[in-house]
């Protein structure tokens, strides 16, 4: 099989997938290719798909690769089937997802304790969502539930995977009125 | 809850117009961040008594709206109260560790922002479903997935969120402005209404409320969402834990006339 022959295969099988598609996957597929064969393929189609300007554009998201619209036309989409508009997260939703995102594996009482609120209708709700998923229990008294993010979340959220999240934000511009007298910074005055 | 809805009515007639400007929280800390945001004060010197006496004010105004303050509203405010006093005790020797008694709950807000920060970056995102979409959305398993829990909405959801913005908005109407010009009656309204709703179909309570230009008009609409719902020509529903309160178009039979 010629090289390009093989990267219009590894794009058919992509296309038709409805799931972002592995490395691993396409090397259960392409038995003859490489790792490094396959991800120069896949470089290659990502930079083929986003010169030739269209609509959609392959991506890689969670773990895999997806062909996925342009941004632009997500209202024409979503008048040509209503029922796609179906994406809605509260603020109390996104907030608890931040937290276990960034904090994961956490229980149930730490995501509490940073948003001062009871969060376990949410957590519940966005279990059921597959956003979330317990990942353990903590080796404490009661053994509570670690919950962690799916490979949903990096889906649903475009992201590569956890590495791939924005780093949390300092609160710099206030640090700086820091009250000499109080503390340096936000560590210690934890302390 | 309908046995007392009758008298809560009637008491919200008769009172007078709170002018404080309503916002939904989600808990203390985010009401503390707003309180300090809103009064510009530095984080790390918060000025206890002012904040405590606001935050308590807020409270109150709850209260007086019937919602219920939550457990957790109140442990913050016997902590906002606690480091009050202690405050003000006096200090017959500085020591050099003695710790500021606002530092922990300082550590917290400052947590807190971090994660609500975090939170408006991940929906700034493109997100799937939303603004971008794969092949095969439609008729997948995930559509179902992505699906919002809706419940039935309680009154009080309605009333709140009607109260939230006719507060909000009754700054901008002043008082001795007579509306000659409303001659918009109930039916009109209730129309108008159904005519969004047949183009389509779903709206969001706040969009109806948004569009109305006094408070005449913001009234008229509410009654006449009660009498749609009523008469089982629309349906109320709300997004499951606090979302957005949903007006539909109910396409069933309704027996009591449709409009």
């Amino acid at each position: 099989m010629e090289p390009t022959d093989i990267r219009k295969a590894i794009e058919a099988v992509i296309f038709i997938s409805d799931q972002p598609v592995t490395v691993d996957k396409l090397m259960q597929v392409f038995t003859e290719l490489e790792r490094a064969d396959i991800k120069r393929h896949l470089k290659e189609l990502i930079e083929e798909w986003a010169g030739y300007g269209r609509g959609f554009r392959l991506e890689e998201v969670a773990g895999g690769y997806q062909f996925r619209t342009d941004p632009v036309h997500a209202d024409f989409i979503a008048s040509f089937n209503k029922k796609v508009r179906k994406f809605r997260l509260s603020r109390a939703a996104l907030e608890v997802i931040a937290i276990i995102a960034y904090k994961q594996p956490v229980t149930k009482v730490e995501v509490e304790s940073i948003r001062g609120v009871d969060s376990s209708g949410v957590i519940n709700a966005l279990l059921e969502r597959r956003i979330l998923e317990i990942k353990g229990r903590k080796e404490v008294i009661g053994k509570p539930f670690l919950y962690g993010t799916t490979e949903e979340f990096l889906e649903v959220f475009g992201l590569k995977s956890l590495n791939d999240l924005p780093t949390l934000k300092e609160i710099d511009d206030i640090s700086k009125n820091l009250d000499p007298g109080i503390s340096q910074t936000p560590e210690a005055l934890a302390e | 809850m309908n046995g007392n809805a009758g008298h809560e009515a009637e008491s919200m007639q008769t009172r007078e117009p709170c002018l404080v400007k309503v916002q939904l929280f989600e808990g203390p800390l985010d009401l503390l961040l707003h309180l300090i945001k809103k009064n510009e004060v530095d984080i790390y010197d918060i000025p206890i008594a002012a904040i405590t006496e606001q935050y308590i004010e807020y409270l109150e105004f709850m209260k007086d709206l019937d919602l219920q303050v939550v457990g957790e509203y109140l442990v913050i405010a016997a902590e906002l109260s606690l480091i009050k006093s202690r405050m003000l005790l006096p200090k017959p020797v500085i020591e050099e560790d003695e710790t500021d008694p606002r530092a922990e709950l300082v550590r917290r807000l400052i947590e807190y922002q971090k994660y609500k920060d975090a939170a408006s970056d991940l929906i700034e995102r493109p997100i799937l479903g939303r603004d971008v979409f794969k092949r095969d959305f439609d008729g997948s398993e995930a559509l179902v997935e992505e699906e919002v829990e809706l419940v039935p909405v309680s009154l009080w959801a309605l009333i709140e969120t009607f109260r939230e913005f006719y507060n909000r908005r009754s700054h901008l109407w002043t008082e001795d402005i007579v509306y000659k010009v409303e001659s918009v009656t109930l039916e009109e309204k209730i129309h108008e209404i159904m005519t969004r709703l047949r183009q389509r179909h779903t709206l969001k309570f706040t969009e109806f409320l948004d569009d109305c230009s006094s408070r005449f008009d913001l009234v008229l609409t509410f009654l006449a969402i009660l009498e749609l719902a009523r008469s089982e020509n629309i349906r109320i529903t709300q997004e499951a834990h606090a979302g957005d309160i949903i007006i539909s178009h109910h396409t069933g039979e309704n027996e009591l006339g449709a409009y």
